[in-house]
């Protein structure tokens, strides 16, 4: 492996060094986003700990106290919380 | 050259790995008054005037809004310790709820749905087409309140205090019907 490969390796490790903490910011704010959002709907979680997104402005998201809800944006430009089973 | 190479890739990791906090929120509200004995100013509506058709109000309800006055008195324990800002009218308000950094878009979409529902019984109310009492708005009210300030005192207690300070201002305007039709854009 020469210098210039080296070089590059190098910068792809601190690209993505750099990168995962912007990644886990962005889970981590849409997580407490969707605690917020289920909340308001005043429906048991307790804290969003895990979030998949089906499509854009479409989540599934899983609570602390095993409450599944499918969280999303209807035409209308209203968020719904359909619990899940 | 190998050297002075790795002293610049171990600083980039440390400034990759050195997590910064987002930034305090910087909405600060733009009307604050300049004297320290100024009053502050008095909340106004955000749209033009425009009433629209059919939001007069009929006379059992304002006769209704006159009776539970003594809803509009009570205010949470929140509100005494944040209530420190000037009072802001309702664009500015809306404009910084928008901005803030403390409220999740999707909360933000959720508080604006929860806002629209409200106008629309405070609607309904004016109109006589709905079975409510103006202390059933008022809880309403209130709750929404609490609900927009637990999402903010944590991280953007400026804008907070500014929507305590705000809040029985706001409350004015919704419950009079005629300033009420003025908010209807």
């Amino acid at each position: 492996m020469n210098t210039l490969t080296a070089a590059w390796v190098q910068s792809f490790v601190m690209v993505a060094f750099l990168a995962a903490p912007s990644f886990a910011d962005d889970e981590e704010t849409l997580k407490k986003d969707l605690t917020a959002v289920i909340a308001l709907h005043g429906l048991p979680c307790g804290e969003v700990v895990a979030v998949k997104v089906l499509a854009e402005s479409d989540y599934a998201a899983s609570c602390k106290d095993r409450n599944r809800y499918r969280v999303y944006m209807n035409a209308g430009g209203r968020v719904v919380v359909e619990k899940q089973k | 050259m190998r050297i002075g190479y790795a002293a610049v890739l171990s600083l980039l990791l440390v400034v990759g790995c050195t997590h910064v906090k987002p930034e305090t929120p910087v909405s600060e509200p733009k009307n604050v008054p300049t004297q320290p004995g100024a009053p502050p100013p008095a909340v106004k509506p955000a749209a033009p005037a425009k009433p629209q058709s059919g939001t007069a109000a009929p006379a059992a309800p304002i006769a209704r809004a006159q009776a539970p006055k003594a809803a509009g008195t009570v205010a949470p324990p929140v509100a005494k310790t944040l209530a420190t800002a000037p009072a802001l009218d309702l664009k500015t308000l809306e404009e910084q709820l928008k901005d803030t950094k403390a409220i999740g878009f999707f909360t933000k979409i959720t508080l604006k749905n929860q806002v629209d529902d409200l106008l629309d019984r405070f609607r309904q109310y004016y109109q006589g087409k709905a079975k409510l009492t103006l202390t059933d708005l008022r809880r309403s009210y209130d709750l929404l309140m609490l609900k927009v300030l637990s999402l903010l005192q944590d991280e953007d207690q400026t804008l907070a205090s500014a929507i305590v300070s705000s809040r029985e201002a706001i409350w004015r305007l919704l419950a009079d019907p005629k300033t009420f039709a003025t908010l209807q854009g």
